[in-house]
Order: structure tokens, then sequence, then C-alpha cells
């Protein structure tokens, strides 16, 4: 088992790798390269080659990379050319309300995609698989960003119910007030990711559905109940275990849309603000990170699976 | 050539015998005449006039008026325009380098294999999102950006799925004949492997041309999509968004088309998908071997 | 008899009255079974037998309410004096559970690959409270003792993926006699396996009827197994049982002329050169039966006659027990056409072999998930010689593993060989270029064993056949369309059929496409894999003669890759018995087959069930034991010691070398070969 991490983890590592160049590269093919952005665009030629000396940007660009590598690799990304803070210092005080946003957002996916999946799997092609496949796509068809602007409108603007900003509350400090400022981003996201969710179970548990082991579980007389319930789910819940985990992996940036909308204080949010402010190591941290991450429950992903899965051998 | 006649005949019935695709293929057919005909239509997305500005809709504003007077409704038509060229441009170039990828990764294996889907699951590893706004960011604001960003967003998408397919084909015997005839590499990937490949690429043209236009709307809601003054549905949320209060119309009516046009793209491609897997198992063999 | 006893003690156990199931399908309704009637008594095995669309299936599904819903079911189904049809959902799953076991088909998907094997042999009892929950492992390590398999304790907490196949399907009969079923429904239970471990399996299914004296319905296309296991056969075609009776009955004077073609047209094991007498046509689709009786169209009694054409006539007595349904019973059937075409025999000739293939060895790496190491080695083919010689047909037979077709695929360039070499025409395959591999291959073509796979679906017929010509360029050379007319001639094909695809034809006419497409660059050498084994049973006749009578017209060499021993006498000169990579026994087909001197060719033609119920009295069968070891770790000494009935200390350390074997033209690897020796024989199955 331990073995099976650590391989994984090694295969991991270049993707990392190949990330951050690639990062270094798309920031070094801007125009005038990262000095313009550093210095301005009035900037005299001593001011350029005072600022190229400061950052070390002066050296070739291999030394640089495999400074940062060092570097980042102890938790060094750098100081922000705007905020003047260490990098590693702005994205910890973003992440633990992006890791809020992103459980409640899986819980309301869950809590929404489960039941619509196996409600409409149950019996393919009936009027309560028409409208809750219709659920489905409209879940994912409307953008979240209007569905955010519809609930505001209604939550905020009408009712008065919800603040129409949300602001970042640690739940345990305050539970209630960290729920009201995460609901309406929660469902906004969550809504979109449960029909994500709803027509993935749907469609592998059809497909079980048909599976041989199905007539067999039937012909020694199980009861239905135990025949979705246990037989079928089982297969089924498999493969939903990897998608689940791409979707709360893909919450940690990819939020950015929810986060604009209700202006949540999370990290896609500052990394828009650092490539509006063309704050570079800003925006490589903050890609490293969120990459690191993705990864990593990737990996967490691909080990719970390979242990609830029989048929993986990690040995 | 008579053959692709009869299939393109045979998907348009498929689609029309269904009410909703019937419906999302009217919308789109409707919205795409109109963005090719935005110049000739009696509208104006860019006349202000700003004393008419954040009036509700009328009968001359059929969706009101936005923050400097402009026709919301001739916006939302040109938004089309800018959405549909935008998101058809990406998806072309996700295919053109897609497929390729999916293609010698699944027809070699190995080593190629192993390089191309790294370079994929890189890609992979960034939300789509993040990293056509970095590369917004490098190339600067402009339609021309957007295409690439979406398009290269778009690009595992087609070369999972082509490499999926090649992969099961890889097994069937008629391409191992093909080989043992001393048919070359080349030979088979586009004589035998693409030609039976469309079905699923084409499902996902249509699937990933609806991710594109509500990817390039994102974009624009966060104000990297294309410059303004050129009128599109994302830019069109993203102002109308500080005026919920005064003109709540604003930012709802775009958003309805383009949800409209999501749909109809996702309606589409899902019946499409199933049109084709019926039609597969509709073939006499798969019949004969379902019923030993 | 048996059979007679039963009934007059008894009632039967399942019976069945004008059964009819209609599916629906995009608003048709096809018609699948079409009002059939059957009883089964109590320790009694029915067979029903039929081809493709005949409805078995669909029968066996229907008796006990396991079919989908789109299913219409009409008429009466009693089990145990119980109504079927109709019932409630909750009597039904009762009685699943209580009265019937069931046995299907692929023991890969049959058990649920994510829940323990002990777990799912005993869950029904326990969801029907016959079985307390803490009692339920136990139980279950005694079912698997019970169905011969080793090591119970361990086993019933392992998964599925864990168990060979054969064992899976043991595994599956456990869970079918966990209630002690009064019935047994078996549907094709050993299809998807190797000969001798359905003979295991075999053997153990009607060890444990016997005990519980529970009636079987077995569902089969395989005659051989029909006539081993069968106290009574019901055959269907085209949705109806044609007719039914003892199995004696059946084989010895069939009624119908639809079982007396079948039993004509298959090949037997003891027959010599005859022809086979094939059905022509291929079996009615559900969905495309004709008016009249189903057979008409393919019939050589009632062919074209009226009232065959019109009227689907019924079962009727032609036997104490015997019951048939034709119009034209007491009519002969026409004797089988005589074939004056004998095949010349390829003279003996000191001209070398076409091919040769000299210590050949195809050794795959095994890789590690992970970081692609190569952990080990598959020996797929581990040192083998062969040679055919123009005009002649040599067989590879063997089961699954065995490594025969990784030859054909490495003669024809399509796996790279380990070692040896292989010779075409005097020529040296291994090690050649790209081009001039590409230009040696055009004298020697592959036929595949799948029609359906084999072919291209998007391109015609037509465009098929031609596309070696394309590929080679030599399409306007070598005669173009007008050469593609030709061979679609010559392989029986109708040229009205040129322009269709491939899911136009059926499987027989899709083999006829492939044939006609390796003919094509006019080979000397063709390599057939498996080519009729996907095929109907009155289908494989009709491509066999062709075969042959291309051969001779040709004057082609055969690399005929099979695991149908019947099959591989029938079409081969000499015949080379593979197992586990290696060649254990080669020589000329009657010798092989008449004096077979290595255990494994023995166990092997001994196992393989003869269509002819008198076999299963003769002689006692030789049931080996365990299954064939995977080819990455074969056993030291000679492979087969683990599982031979005449092994000794000598054969685990000591591989044998393969060398001419005296008084015959028969080489082999053996230690112990020999005439079989009924004593030694008989001791290792006792020994079991």
């Amino acid at each position: 088992m331990i073995g099976f991490v650590l391989r994984r983890l090694v295969q991991l590592v270049p993707v990392v790798l190949i990330a951050s160049i690639g990062v270094w590269a798309m920031l070094y093919a801007v125009p005038g390269g990262p000095i313009a952005g550093l210095v301005g665009e009035n900037a005299t030629q001593e001011q350029i080659a005072a600022v190229t000396a400061q950052y070390g940007l002066d050296r070739p660009v291999v030394v640089q990379y495999l400074d940062w590598l060092r570097r980042a690799a102890f938790g060094d990304l750098g100081i922000s050319i705007y905020g003047r803070e260490p990098v590693l210092d702005l994205i910890g005080q973003r992440l633990p309300a992006t890791l809020h946003l992103a459980v409640s957002a899986t819980v309301v996916a869950l809590a929404l995609g489960i039941p619509v999946g196996v409600a409409s799997a149950i019996y393919p092609g009936s009027w309560i698989d028409r409208i809750l496949s219709a659920w489905s796509a409209l879940a994912l068809g409307v953008p979240t960003f209007w569905l955010g602007i519809l609930l505001i409108l209604w939550f905020a603007v009408d009712l008065r119910w919800l603040p129409a900003v949300s602001g970042y509350v640690p739940i345990w400090e305050d539970p209630i007030a960290s729920i009201r400022n995460l609901l309406l981003p929660a469902i906004t996201l969550g809504v979109y990711v449960s029909g994500i969710l709803a027509r993935f179970l749907r469609a592998s548990l059809v497909s079980e559905l048909r599976a041989d082991y199905v007539r067999t579980a039937r012909a020694k007389g199980l009861p239905e109940r135990q025949v979705v319930g246990i037989h079928i789910m089982r297969n089924a819940l498999l493969p939903f275990i990897t998608i689940v985990g791409l979707m709360m992996a893909s919450f940690i940036g990819g939020a950015v849309v929810t986060e604009a909308v209700f202006t949540y204080p999370g990290l896609g949010r500052l990394l828009i603000q650092a490539i509006g402010t063309r704050d570079y190591p800003l925006i490589q941290g903050c890609i490293v990170v969120i990459l690191v991450l993705y990864v990593a429950i990737n990996l967490a992903v691909d080990v719970l699976y390979a242990y609830v899965d029989p048929r993986i051998d990690y040995g | 050539m008579n053959r692709a006649l009869n299939s393109t005949y045979w998907l348009l019935s498929g689609l029309m015998s269904r009410v909703a695709s019937a419906a999302a293929l009217f919308f789109l057919l409707t919205l795409v005449s109109a963005a090719l005909l935005v110049d000739v239509l009696p509208i104006d997305p860019f006349a202000q006039r700003l004393v008419d500005a954040l009036k509700g809709p009328s009968a001359t504003n059929w969706f009101g008026t936005d923050e400097l007077g402009r026709d919301i409704f001739a916006r939302v038509v040109y938004g089309a325009r800018t959405s549909l060229s935008t998101a058809g441009a990406a998806v072309i170039i996700a295919a053109a380098l897609g497929i390729p990828i999916g293609l010698v990764a699944g027809f070699f294996g190995g080593w190629r294999d192993t390089v191309l889907m790294r370079f994929i699951d890189v890609l992979l590893a960034l939300p789509a999102i993040l990293f056509a706004m970095a590369l917004i960011a490098v190339l600067g604001r402009s339609q021309m950006a957007a295409v690439i960003a979406v398009g290269i967003t778009g690009i595992p998408n087609f070369a999972r799925i082509t490499r999926a397919r090649v992969l099961s084909l890889r097994k069937r015997d008629f391409v191992t004949a093909v080989e043992a005839f001393g048919g070359s590499s080349g030979y088979n990937m586009f004589r035998t492997i693409l030609p039976n490949s469309w079905s699923p690429i084409l499902v996902q043209v249509v699937v990933l041309c609806s991710v594109a236009i509500l990817l390039e709307a994102a974009l624009a809601f966060l104000g990297v999509g294309v410059a303004p003054p050129t009128p599109s549905w994302g830019e069109m949320l993203r102002t109308g968004k500080s005026y919920l209060y005064e003109a709540p119309y604003y930012a709802v009516l775009p958003g309805v088309v383009l949800t409209f046009t999501i749909l109809s793209f996702d309606v589409i491609g899902r019946a499409l998908a199933t049109l084709l897997e019926d039609r597969h198992d509709a073939s006499g063999a798969e019949i004969e071997r379902t019923t030993p | 008899m048996k059979l007679a006893e039963e009934t007059a003690t008894t009632g039967p156990v399942l019976s069945v009255r004008g059964l009819k199931v209609e599916f629906s399908v995009s608003d048709r309704r096809v018609p699948v079974v079409r009002g059939i009637d059957f009883d089964v008594y109590p320790n009694e095995v029915l067979c029903i037998v039929g081809e493709s669309g005949s409805g078995k299936s669909v029968t066996s599904l229907a008796v006990t309410g396991l079919l989908p819903e789109t299913a219409q079911i009409e008429g009466s189904i009693r089990l145990g004096g119980m109504e079927v049809n109709g019932a409630d959902r909750d009597v039904l799953r009762r009685m699943r559970g209580e009265d019937v076991g069931f046995v299907f088909q692929d023991p890969g998907t049959t058990l649920n690959p994510v829940l323990k094997v002990g777990r799912q042999i005993t869950e029904g009892q326990v969801a029907l409270s016959r079985l307390r929950r803490a009692d339920a492992e136990a139980r279950a390590v005694e079912l698997l003792r019970d169905v011969d398999i080793a090591d119970p304790e361990q086993r019933v907490r392992q998964y599925p993926h864990q168990f060979s196949g054969g064992m899976r399907q043991r595994a599956v009969i456990a869970m079918a006699i966990a209630g002690q079923p009064k019935l047994i429904i078996a549907d094709e239970p050993t299809t998807a396996l190797d000969v001798t471990v359905q003979a295991q399996v075999l053997t153990v299914l009607a060890r444990r009827q016997a005990e519980m004296r529970a009636a079987v319905v077995l569902i089969t296309h395989d005659l051989g197994v029909v006539a081993q296991v069968a106290d009574r056969v019901a055959v269907m075609y085209g949705g109806r049982i044609v007719e039914t009776g003892p199995v004696d009955a059946i084989f010895r004077s069939p009624r119908h002329p639809y079982t007396r073609a079948l039993l004509r047209s298959i090949p037997r094991m003891d027959a010599g050169e005859a022809r086979l007498d094939p059905i022509p046509g291929q079996p009615p689709m559900p969905y495309a039966l004709p008016p009249g009786c189903a057979f008409e169209p393919r019939c050589a009694v009632g062919s074209g006659r009226p009232r065959c054409r019109t009227e689907d006539p019924t079962l009727s007595a032609v036997a104490a027990l015997q019951q048939a349904a034709c119009h034209y019973v007491d009519e002969a059937l026409p004797p089988a056409k005589v074939h004056a075409m004998a095949k010349p025999k390829p003279t003996e000739t000191t001209a070398p072999p076409l091919l040769e293939v000299e210590g050949l060895k195809v050794h795959f790496p095994i890789k590690s998930s992970v970081l692609r190491r190569t952990t080990g080695w598959v020996r797929a083919v581990d040192g083998v010689n062969i040679s055919v010689r123009a005009g002649e047909t040599l067989s590879l037979v063997g089961e699954s593993g065995c490594g025969k077709t990784t030859i054909g695929r490495t003669v024809m360039g399509l796996v790279p060989a380990s070692a040896g070499d292989i010779r075409f025409d005097g020529q040296s395959m291994v090690r050649l270029g790209r081009g001039e591999m590409r230009a040696a291959r055009r004298r020697m073509q592959y036929i595949f064993q799948d029609p359906y796979s084999s072919l291209n679906p998007v391109l015609p017929a037509e465009d098929i056949v031609s596309e070696p010509l394309r590929i080679h360029g030599l399409y306007e050379e070598m005669g173009g369309a007008r050469r593609v007319a030709e061979l679609f001639d010559m392989v029986g094909l109708s040229r009205g059929m040129l322009g269709r695809y491939p899911s136009e034809f059926s499987g027989g006419q899709r083999q006829r496409i492939g044939i006609a497409r390796a003919l094509i660059l006019e080979p000397r050498l063709l390599i057939l894999d498996e080519p009729v084994a996907a095929l109907d049973v009155s289908i494989q006749a009709q491509i066999l003669n062709l075969l042959q009578d291309l051969q001779a017209e040709l004057g082609l060499s055969y690399l005929f890759i099979a695991h149908n021993l019947s099959v591989v006498r029938h079409i081969s000169d000499r015949v080379a018995v593979m197992y586990l990579g290696r060649i254990v026994e080669q020589g000329t087909r009657d010798e092989l087959y008449d004096n077979p001197v290595h255990p494994y060719t023995q166990s092997l033609l001994s196992a393989a069930p003869d269509p002819d119920p008198a076999a299963r009295h003769a002689g006692r069968r030789i049931v080996l034991e365990g299954e064939i070891p995977s080819p990455a770790a074969p056993p030291d000494g000679c492979v087969f010691h683990p599982r031979c009935f005449r092994a000794s200390g000598r054969c685990s350390v000591e591989a044998p070398a393969f060398q001419p074997y005296s008084g015959l033209s028969t080489w082999t690897a053996c230690h112990h070969a020999g005439p079989l020796d009924r004593k030694s024989a008989t001791l290792a199955e006792v020994s079991r």
C-alpha cells in the first residue's frame, strides 16, 4: 500500500514540473518579459536595469527557473510585487475560504446529485427519468454566474434574507454567519456540479443494471432492494468516487467565477487580481499551489479507489 | 459521398423526430442566421442615447436598454455572433490538435502515448478557466486570444475521446487485418480507424460547443474576454450585475439567451449520442450476438 | 427406463403450455418464442438445443420470470404446481430462491466483481431466511467443497477475479444448488470453457443433480454436449419446438428434416473423408420469419411446397415418446449429394515445405502497471517446430492459452518472434525489413475467427475485398472490379451484394467475404484462425466445404488453428496438439486420432463430447484435474505433469524431448508416451 502511494507520488512529479516550466515559459513570452510588468510603462533605462538586477532577472532563464524551483521546494514562492508580502502568506490567507466553499459546494452537489441520479436510473425512460434528466441538463446548462445573479436578485435584493456579497467567516467562529455567507455561493457551484454527478451516476447505474451479475442476483431470489442497493450500487459508486474527487479538486481554483459573482475572497479571485496587476510571482505561486492541491486530491482519490475496489492490486 | 449524405439526412431526421432536439435545432438555426444577418437587420447595437439609459423592456427596446441607452436586444443578437464565432473557431482548434494527438497516442502506445498523455494531464490539471485566463494575460485581451485560450482547453476532450476509440478499435480484427495485408500505420490510422471514429467525435464537437460558449461567456464575465465595445453575453452580464437593483432585466435577459444556447447544444449532443448508439445496436450483428 | 418410472410416480417439476414471448422493438412486436409446450420431470435432464435466434435462451428466462418488462409473455408455466406467468413479485422471488437454481453462460460476468464469492453463494438463501447469517460462511464452504473447489475455507473470502474460469462456473453451480432446488436451469453453461474444463464442470453438475434428484433444463447449441448429458431433447427452430423425444431416438432416428439435416451437417470424430452436407441458407431472424413453416426455405423435403409455405405445422407424435412438427414426417431426406471432388492427396515429395517454423519462441514482457518495468515474461510460444507442405492442411489444436493463435500471428508477421526461424518458400521471414515483409506477405494470408469484428463496418463489401489490392498498389494490375466479382462467385456470394455493408450480411456470409479478401492476392498459404468457431452449427459445414473446395481448386496450403477436435479431424491432413506454448504430439490425422500416445492428447480426445449418445456408455472419460497453468509461470520439467495421470518423479524435473514415436509417424514429447491403457486412465479417474 505504501509502495503504491509512493509510486503514484513519483508519477505526479513530472506533471507538476512540466506545469511549472509551462507557467515560466508563458510569462517569459509576454512582450518585454516580467520586467515590463514590474517597472511600469514610463520607466527609464536605469530603472529597468536596477529592477532587473534586483530580481535577479539578468541571469540566464534556466538558472532563474532552477533557483525559483529550489526555493519553491522549501516553501518560498517569492514576494508579491503588488502586496509586498510573501506569496505563500497571501495564498495562506485565501486558502481556508476556498476550502470552505469547496466542501460546502460538494455537500450541496452530493445532496442533489445522488438522489436525482439514482431515481432517474431505476426506471430508465420513465416520466420520472425524463423530468430528472431535464433537471440535470438545466443544472449544467445554466451558467453559474447567471444562476448566482438570479439567486442574488431573489434572496438578497427581493427577499433580503441573505447577503449579496459573501465574506469569509470560519465556520468554527460563527457557524450561522458562516453558513449565511456560504449558502448562495455553495448552491450556485453545487447545482452545476450536481448536474454532472447526476448524469454520471445515472449512466453508470443504467449500464450496471444491464450487467449479467444483476440477472444472477435476481435469479437467486434477492429482493430488488438488495439487488439495487448492494449489487448495483457497489459497482456504480466506484467510478463515482473518482468523479467526486475530480470535482472537489476543480473547486480549488475553478470556482473563480462563483467567487467573482459573490465577491468571495477565495484563491481564484486572488489569481484574477494578480493577473490584473501583472503580479508575476503571485500568478506563478497561485497556479503552482492550485496545481499541487489538484494533484494531491487526485492522488488521494486514486488511493481511496484502489483501497475500495478489490480488483485493483496495489502491491 | 452518397453514404455521407445519407447519414446526414438520417441524423437530421432523427433529431427532428424528437420534440426537444427539434426545438433546440430550430433555436440554434435562428440564432446562427441572426448572427450572420446582424448587419442587415434593422437594429443597432452601438447607438447610444443616454436619455434612454436603463429603460425597461418596451415595444421599441424588447430587452430594454443598457447604462448608455443602447438596445439590449440588438446587443444580444450581436453577442450571438461573438459567442458562436469564438466557440466555433475554438472547437476547430481543439479538434485539429486533439484528434491527431489521440490517434497517435492510442495507435502507437508506448513512449508516444506516455509523452502525449502527460501533456494532456498537465492541461487537465489546471481548471480550464484559470488556464484560459493565464493565457489571455500573456496574449492580451482580444477575440483571437479568447479563441486560442478556449481552443487549447478543449484539446484534452478530443484527445481522450479519440484515444479511447482508437484503443477499442485497435483490438478489432479489421484493424489487424489491414496490418496483415501490409497496410502502413498511416493508412490504418487515417483510412481505417478515423472513419470508424466519427460518431464519438461528432458528439464531442457538439458537446464542446456548449462548453466553449460557456467558457467564453465566463471569461467575458470576469472581464478578460472579447474587449468592449464589441457586445458579448458575458460582458453584458458583468455590467448588468452592477445594476441589479435599478435594472434587473439587464442581467437576466441576456442570461436567458445564453442559457438557451448552451442547453440547445447539450440537448442536440445527447440526442446525437443516443441516435448513434442506437444505430450501432440496431445493426444486425449486434442483435444476432445478443440472442445466442 | 428411468424416465418412465419417474413419470409414473410423480408429476412434472416444470410444465410449460402454449408459451409465447414477444419483444417490443421500436413499435414492432417481434415474436421470439411462438407457442411451445414441454414438461420436465424430477431427476431428468432436458436439453433444449437450437441455433442463434431459435428462442432457447428466452424460453429459459421466461420460465422464471426473469425477462425484462419489454417482453410480453403468454401461456402457462407451472413450476411445482404453481403458476409463474402473472405471479406476484414476491412469490416469484421466493420461487427462484427455493425451487430453481440458475447457471448462466459466461462465468466471467455472472458473478458480481466487487462482492466476495462466499457471500454471493449464500446471500439468496439468507435473504429468504432459509439460512442464518451466522451459518452462511460455513454453508458456503460446504457448497464450494461439493463442487470440488480446493481449499474452500480460503476461497469463500476471495473475489471472483481471483478464481479461474472453470472455478467461477463451479462457484455458480454452488450458488445454484445452495437452496436444494427442484429445478436447475443451465444456459450454455460450458460454452465459454475449454474442453477439459467443460468435462469437469459437466461432471460436477451431473453428480450434484443426481444427488438432489433435481430436474435440469440445459440449453445448448452443442450437439456433443446434448448427446453426453441429455435424457430428453427438445430441438428449437424459429421460436418453436420442432422435435422432441428421448436422446437416443433423436440421434438414432430423427424425424424432423431440420434435426436430420443438422445431425448430418456436423463433422464427427469418427468420420473419414466424407464431405459434409450443409443446410443451405441461414437460420431466420425472429423479426423476419417465413409465413408457414419457419424451416421451409432451407428444407430439403418441404422447400417450395405450398402447404409448408402457408401452414405452420404443429407437434404430433411420431413414435412412443417422440414428437415432430412437420407436414411430411414420413418422407425421407434426399440422400446427401455425392461430391466426386475427392481431395488430391499432397504427394510425398522431397521438395522443401512451403512453410517451415523452426525453434519458434514468442515471449511477451509483463510490464508493471506503474513504472513500465518488465517484471516477467509470458512464454506464449516456447520452442515450436512445424512445417506445411504445398497443398496440405496442418492443424494446430489446443485449449485457450496454448499459443496456437500466437503462432499464426507470428507467422503472419503481426507479432515479432523472440527466437527461431520462419521460412516461407525457402525465404527466412524473421528480421525482414518492412518492404520485404510486405512483399513476402502477399503469398500468405490470414482469415480471422470473428467475422463480426474482422470486416471494416464503414466500407462496402467490394472495397473490403479489394483493400489488399489497393494497399499493395495492384488494383489495376490484378483486374480490379472484375477480379472482385470473380471472387464473389468463387466464395458463393451473389454479385448483387458487392455494394452492401458488413452489417447487412449474416455471419456465414461475412466469413465468405473474409475468405474472398484473403484470396484476392492469390496467396499460396492461408492461416485460418478458428474460422468457423463463431458460426452457427448449420453454417459451419458450408464454410468448411467451401474451404475444402478452394483448397482443391487453387492448390492452397492451410495452417488451420482450432480448438474443435471434430472440425480438425474433418479438415486436416496432419495435426499438431499444443499445450502451454509447446507441441506435445504431432502426426498424421488418422494416426493421431486413432492412436494418440501423449496423455494430453488422450485426455483431450476423451473429453471432447461426441455427438453420439452411445459413446457415453462405451468408455469412461478421462477428466483432467486442474486447469491450464499461466504461461507466465509454466511448471518445471514437463509442463503437463501437474495434470498428467502418468506423471512420475522424472516428469517434474526433466522436460521431455520432442522426438519420433517408434512404430508410428507421430512425434511426441513425453517420457511415458504410449497407447491409452484403460487401466491407468480408470485409475486416474478413480483417484479423483
